[in-house]
């Protein structure tokens, strides 16, 4: 290990794309990491998406520059991708062992960094009465209402969010089918507001009850401190987990700084700091039977018994049929309809 | 002895209705999205520390962002790269559209359609296509400061075609081009001479314009300078987006006001130069 | 025979014409920079769209093109880009014409010049949320219009999410863009035609109709041009404002080429090849309809 801090000392730096502050605390955890081995960190694009991390490695292949990032973290579906594609090299942290089989590569391409489910956030000003699950974003007075983070067909937030709703629906994690007819009655029934939800809209009161991962819903209340007061709600039925994955890039500049800041993020410290961010990091039982986490952290996480992880192959068939459907779900008109 | 034979005009002291109500409706179509966003920043609070309610309408959102130093770095280095890129723009473009009138005028399809194209490109494209080209050895450009602010601003060049191509094709339209090369050329004037004395003055409108639509590129473009790596305004306000409710309306409300004022600036230089040269013909 | 003939001694050997290629060497300096900075990049595009996302050749990305979805997205594309670029195009001429032969004080002129500058890059997200804030099911406008005069707009219809509302929202950078490039050229109007016309007794509109509109035709159709390519382009405020429910082009290329869930980039460029055939045919009918107009002034 302190082979290879020294190694990433004499690199200096660290390359990072993707990773917005609010998201899982990452703010807290860069600037930890800066602290603790005196590296710069680099900061790409924290907006990019998962495909945009690939096509960033792709494309700064032979490029020692700060453009090129040396870690990613993307959706679950993109690790198998990185490696059709030759983008990223296989390193197996410390705390190897206590990642769940179904969590990683068997080689240590990619392995999971954290999950959370997605909730309903409420803004309290607008909503006297939150919902308590998918079936209550049905009724009439949340006309007008109901919005996602993203469009399905290019973020996963959203694409999970329609296959969410089918658990609820009466469907499972094999047929997605009954999430896109959720959206059609929800459209249907006046409750869909298609722009697409940010804090800002929220707060504004556009899209008042928003579907989003809880650790963006939990870290946005904090931030907004109660102007206006925001209720986050885990919904009763259908529970839907979504994890993300860690790589190092196979062209990365900097590869031992890359390795420590994998280091660091699996230690306990650092699955830690993503637990502050309201993300349940990816050794939570490991963790949790240790006994290594604070009271405190547990019980601010929302309780999420009974929550489905899809595997890969049941993402890509679901995310397929939705990706296919969604436009008739929403009623695309080709003509204008004013007109 | 002649007779104007014309009806005796109003004169108009204060401009036509038509004009007026034209100007107005204008006005409202702009300002009142910028007042539906103002008031929505202004609902930030500070907390009072003594009975915990909210003061609001407050500044908060605006001392959020005016203190932040990415503000303060990415403004000025953005304004630093437009002020380059206009210039580059300029040279390149009044060169190229001047001599497609005059010279060429069978190339001009071929030429507009090239400056047309920036629309069609999807600027993530383009920046990853010039990382392509500019990142490996033996153009490794991407890998100083200096190389990297080239590229972004040769982009940025690029992105500003359309614009400045349009304004300056139709500022040439309005000169007889013709008459004045052959005027300067007659009185022993070389190209370059002919275009720094006699076209870019009588130019000045297009020219404004075209720097005023690149200067407004530059400050708001964010995917190219993001993933250039460089610290521009753009992804800072991109970056206010996406997490905090009333930063983002105080940083695009204060971005609007300061590239406005970069503006006025700007007319107001212009205008105290304008003392050194008469264009001819314009009124 | 002279000593200044050209070099034919036989008949029939016409000199070789040698102006025009020389000329276009004028040129080298723009052709030289748009291909280093925009040709090749686009080049990366063009060899993207033959290719699988594993880099094989094929010519199922172009096949895909006639998915009803994309389909319907360059109808939508080319449908909102026609609508805010005419609007946007007669709108910003009576603006510019307004303020700068309408006799208005000179400040504001200068100040919605100056205004226009900032406001033709004002898209995107921000632009967005400012419509979603006038007139959204909870913006300002929409809620004066329920408490003070009792009027919903909800029950006219009206949406902002819809093709007209992204037109309306295009419109707030293309008016500006029109403004800005058409003024010049209304101030390029000669003094001396508008007195020669009033000394023939022609009233305002007439020396309009006659002579100041056929005039500017070509820089109004020009500039209408941008505006359509402006808008075709524009990606961030639709996708904001709609959340990808009404498929636009730049849109669904985006979802393609970028985002965390559809990964056919090759499909993503092949419709970007598909922007550059609408631009393509755009620019023709400018060129026709230029010609046309400008037959007045060399007659």
């Amino acid at each position: 290990m302190d082979e290879l801090i020294a190694a990433a000392q004499a690199e200096g730096t660290l390359t990072t794309i993707a990773l917005p502050d609010d998201w899982c605390n990452y703010r807290e955890m860069i600037d930890a990491f800066k602290a603790k081995y005196g590296l710069e960190v680099n900061e790409l694009d924290p907006n990019a998406g998962s495909q945009d991390e690939l096509e960033a490695i792709k494309a700064n292949i032979g490029n020692m520059g700060p453009q090129a990032p040396d870690v990613i973290d993307v959706g679950l579906a993109y690790g198998p991708a990185a490696i059709a594609e030759g983008l990223i090299q296989p390193y197996k942290v410390a705390t190897w062992d206590d990642i769940p089989e179904t969590a990683k590569d068997p080689d240590g391409y990619w392995y999971g960094d954290y999950y959370g489910v997605l909730t309903f956030e409420v803004n309290k000003a607008l909503v006297p009465v939150s919902p308590a699950d998918w079936a209550d974003l049905l009724k009439p007075e949340y006309a007008g209402m109901v919005a996602l983070a993203g469009d399905p067909r290019s973020s996963n937030q959203a694409i999970q969010t329609v296959y969410a709703a089918a658990l609820a629906n009466g469907g499972s994690l094999d047929d997605a089918q009954p999430g896109l007819d959720f959206f059609k009655q929800l459209v249907d029934a006046g409750n869909f507001v298609p722009t697409v939800a940010k804090p800002g809209t929220i707060a504004q009161g556009e899209t008042p009850v928003t579907i989003r991962w809880n650790y963006n819903a939990l870290a946005n209340r904090d931030a907004l401190m109660g102007n206006p007061e925001i209720d986050v709600v885990v919904p009763a039925t259908g529970r839907f987990a979504g994890m993300y994955v860690q790589a190092i890039s196979a062209h990365a500049p900097h590869p031992n700084a890359a390795k420590l800041w994998q280091e660091f993020l699996y230690s306990d410290e650092g699955q830690l700091i993503w637990m502050k961010g309201y993300c349940y990091p990816i050794r939570y039982e490991a963790m949790k039977a240790a006994g290594v986490i604070p009271q405190e952290l547990m019980d601010a996480l929302p309780d999420v018994t009974g929550a489905v992880f899809p595997t890969l192959a049941q993402l890509e068939a679901a995310k397929a049929l939705i990706t296919g459907s969604w436009d008739t779900v929403v009623g695309v008109e080709v003509i204008d309809p004013d007109a | 002895m002649t007779a104007a034979v014309t009806a005796p005009r109003r004169r108009r002291r204060w401009g036509s209705p038509w004009a007026w109500l034209i100007f107005l409706l204008g006005v409202s179509y702009f300002v009142i999205p910028l007042i539906a966003t103002i008031e929505f920043s202004l609902r930030a609070a500070y907390k009072d520390p003594v009975t915990g309610e909210f003061i609001r309408p407050s500044l908060a959102a605006y001392e959020l962002v005016l203190k932040d130093p990415k503000f303060v770095g990415g403004l000025l280095t953005s304004f630093r790269i437009a002020l380059i890129t206009i210039a580059v723009s300029l040279l390149l473009l009044v060169p190229t559209a001047y001599w497609v009138r005059l010279k060429v005028p069978r190339a001009r399809p071929v030429v507009e359609l090239i400056t047309l194209m920036p629309f069609v490109i999807p600027p993530v494209v383009l920046v990853f296509g010039l990382i392509r080209i500019y990142a490996p050895p033996p153009l490794a450009f991407l890998n100083s400061t200096f190389g990297t602010e080239a590229v972004l601003v040769g982009a940025y060049v690029v992105l500003s075609f359309p614009y400045m191509y349009r304004a300056v094709d139709t500022g040439l339209s309005t000169i007889d081009l013709r008459t004045l090369t052959e005027a300067a050329q007659s009185l022993g004037a070389g190209w370059p001479r002919v275009l720094w004395s006699v076209i870019f003055p009588n130019l000045r409108g297009a020219l404004l314009s075209g720097a005023f639509l690149t200067l407004a590129i530059v400050m708001g473009e964010y995917t190219i300078a993001s993933f250039m790596g460089t610290k521009t305004f753009g992804p800072y306000l991109s970056l206010l987006g996406q997490n905090k409710a009333y930063e983002p309306a105080a940083g695009s409300i204060i971005s609007f006001a300061i590239t406005w004022a970069a503006m006025f600036a700007i007319v107001i230089i212009g205008r105290a130069n304008r003392g050194r040269t008469q264009p001819a013909g314009a009124p | 025979m002279t000593a200044g003939s050209a070099t034919s001694e036989a008949p029939g050997i016409r000199p070789a014409p040698r102006r025009v290629p020389l000329a276009w060497l004028g040129l080298l300096p723009f052709l030289l920079f748009s291909a280093g900075f925009l040709l090749l990049p686009i080049a990366f595009l063009v060899i993207g769209s033959f290719q699988t996302s594993t880099g094989e050749p094929t010519l199922e990305n172009y096949s895909g093109l006639g998915d009803p979805y994309i389909v319907a997205a360059f109808w939508n594309s080319v449908t909102v880009s026609l609508i805010s670029a005419v609007g946007g195009g007669i709108g910003g001429f009576l603006l510019a014409a307004a303020v700068v032969r309408g006799g208005l004080p000179r400040p504001l002129r200068t100040g919605l010049l100056t205004f226009s500058g900032v406001a033709s890059n004002f898209a995107g997200v921000p632009l967005a949320l400012a419509f979603v804030f006038t007139i959204g099911n909870n913006g300002l406008i929409t809620l004066i219009l329920k408490d003070v005069f009792g009027v919903s707009l909800k029950a006219t219809g009206f949406t902002i999410y819809s093709q007209l509302g992204i037109a309306l929202v295009y419109l707030y950078f293309q008016l500006p863009l029109m403004l800005l490039i058409v003024a010049p050229a209304i101030e390029g109007l000669r003094r001396e035609w508008r007195e020669a016309a009033e000394n023939m007794g022609a009233t305002g509109r007439q020396y309009w109709r006659h002579i100041a509109f056929p005039i500017l035709l070509p820089t109004l159709l020009g500039t209408t041009i941008l505006l359509f390519g402006n808008a075709f382009g524009a990606q961030a405020t639709a996708f904001q404002l709609t959340g990808g429910t009404i498929p636009l082009v730049p849109v669904v290329i985006g979802a393609q080429i970028r985002g965390d869930v559809l990964r056919n980039q090759g499909l993503g460029y092949a419709m970007a090849m598909g922007m550059v055939l609408v631009m393509g045919v755009m620019i023709l009918v400018y060129v026709w309809l230029r010609r046309r107009s400008e037959r007045w002034l060399r007659s």
